[in-house]
């Protein structure tokens, strides 16, 4: 007598071979960001940032509760809600997310953005100290977590500020992990300053001067990182300080793991901020005048097709498979 | 996905600055020999450039995007998806990317941020709120288009309207841009 190989049981449930099959092909169907998960994850990722500290949840639930009952016996905010007129002031609800879940937010951008993968491989950290970078008077061109911005409005240092107690030092770093035009795997540190007083950048000790961004053309978008690390005491940065003024692309060839991991004892990482820019005419500028060399110009060339294996008997194919695998030589179509 | 480039040797011009009162300006040519005798440090490119940046592709409209699902709704030909649901006490708005199972920006009502200022949590206001501090996220992440799919009885309601014209109004774009099929 014959045995099944798998069953399709009452009750709607599947045995043996049937639900190695069904399971197989669901696998096999989730996008590559699922799949991952589904698989056992090898090597676990170090925390190298602060540890985060929350204030006594009791309390804080209890002032939480307080305030959303005297929210509930206003009659104005009642009115506004129930006539849909009700806006909110998103400085405000900035201000107090940055205190609150904004940590969290950012990490999980910069984790989309593969800041982490690029720059800490294997390591991640919580931003627990938000950074406010501004590259105008106005807020028009700041800094956040992935925003665009040309090339143009970041030609200049911006202003930075960040919350930080009298006597604390700070290091602050500009990389460009997207740039390198020789390693695929290498940086260029657009701005590095150490021992930054408080939270004054400008008295710090510049060891690397401000170069603007300059993504070559053709191209796309390059990520452009900004990160702020917290020193326990004075630290001696001769050996990363670079000649001033530093236009050879060679210097500037930066791995942001090496320099961690040299003063890892003495300092963290506690803040992150990045933003994405694209080739505009002020690059061609800094190509020639800041760098003197010729501008780069690239082209997109897409990957090659995807073809599966080679079969010896392939099923209901044309006669041009075979052309798929003659990597390149004369083609037998069309003579057909 | 890796973006690799092919370096076009074109006919590039650079004219070099006066360096010295005895040096004249000179305009240098792809074609024509370097004169000075040092190699220029900064001249060396690798012909295939990689760009690193995993949202580069798609921000170019380049990046390959989940084809087929025909069959079912909902499609999964996108770059970023927005997803609404009204529990109910709260509000919650996420952006999926095709790539990730967990959200890669959220805006909810269980947020102190919004439940501070808000009368209540899941009413149409809440909505609209949600849709006005999700678009601000939105802009500062870099995410200015994403695709919004929902059910026609859900879409109608006064809730997902608000959220949608709050979401336009803070200049998000409800649909994606084609992607751009490149020879080669």
């Amino acid at each position: 007598m014959l045995r099944r190989q798998g069953t399709n049981l009452p009750g709607g449930r599947l045995t043996g071979a049937t639900w190695k099959h069904w399971i197989l092909s669901m696998a096999r169907s989730l996008p590559p960001g699922l799949q991952e998960s589904c698989v056992v994850a090898g090597v676990e990722k170090v925390d190298i940032g602060f540890p985060y500290y929350r204030t006594s949840r009791i309390k804080e639930v209890k002032e939480r509760k307080q305030l959303v009952k005297e929210n509930r016996k206003n009659a104005e905010l009642e009115r506004a809600s129930r006539l849909r007129t009700l806006k909110l002031s998103l400085d405000h609800v900035q201000e107090i997310w940055e205190k609150t879940s904004g940590p969290f937010h950012i990490k999980k951008m910069a984790e989309h953005y593969g800041v982490f993968r690029d720059l800490f491989p294997m390591a991640h950290f919580l931003p627990q100290v938000p950074l406010r970078i501004c590259y105008s008077q106005d807020t028009s061109a700041q800094v956040y977590y992935g925003n665009r911005l040309t090339p143009t409005e970041a030609a200049s240092v911006p202003q930075i500020s960040f919350e930080a107690e009298e006597g604390s030092l700070w290091t602050l770093m500009l990389t460009c992990p997207d740039e390198h035009l020789l390693d695929n795997e290498a940086e260029y540190v657009h701005w590095l300053v150490g021992n930054i007083p408080g939270g004054a950048v400008q008295a710090g000790e510049e060891l690397c001067h401000y170069l603007p961004p300059f993504p070559p053309r053709g191209t796309g978008f390059h990520r452009y990182v900004y990160v702020l690390f917290k020193q326990e005491g004075r630290i001696d940065f001769q050996e990363d300080a670079r000649p001033t003024p530093c236009y050879s692309l060679a210097d500037r060839s930066f791995k942001t793991i090496d320099f961690y991991r040299k003063h890892q004892d003495d300092m963290t990482p506690a803040g992150v901020a990045f933003f994405q820019s694209q080739w505009d005419e002020s690059v061609t500028n800094t190509f020639h005048t800041t760098l003197n060399m010729r501008e780069p110009v690239f082209e997109f060339s897409r990957p090659p097709v995807y073809h599966p294996p080679q079969v010896k008997f392939p099923h209901r194919q044309p006669l041009r498979y075979l052309d798929r695998y003659r990597d390149g030589k004369e083609h037998s179509y069309g003579i057909y | 996905m890796a973006f690799s480039v092919r370096l076009l040797l074109g006919q590039i011009q650079r004219c070099r600055p006066i360096v010295a009162i005895n040096q004249t300006a000179r305009c240098l040519s792809q074609a024509a020999p370097q004169p000075e005798p040092s190699a220029d440090e900064n001249e060396s490119v690798n012909p295939t450039f990689v760009n690193r940046n995993p949202r580069n592709l798609e921000l170019l409209a380049l990046a390959v995007k989940e084809r087929g699902w025909k069959t079912i709704w909902p499609r999964r030909e996108f770059y970023h998806r927005l997803e609404f649901s009204r529990t109910k006490n709260y509000v919650t708005a996420n952006v999926f990317s095709s790539s990730s199972a967990v959200p890669v920006l959220t805006c909810s009502t269980t947020e102190w941020a919004l439940k501070k200022d808000l009368y209540s949590t899941n009413c149409v206001s809440a909505c609209e709120a949600v849709g006005q501090v999700l678009a601000h996220r939105c802009h500062q992440a870099g995410i200015t288009r994403m695709v919004f799919r929902t059910v026609p009885w859900i879409y109608r309601s006064d809730a997902v309207q608000s959220f949608r014209t709050a979401l336009k109004e803070g200049g998000i774009t409800l649909s994606e841009p084609r992607r751009k099929f490149v020879s080669t």
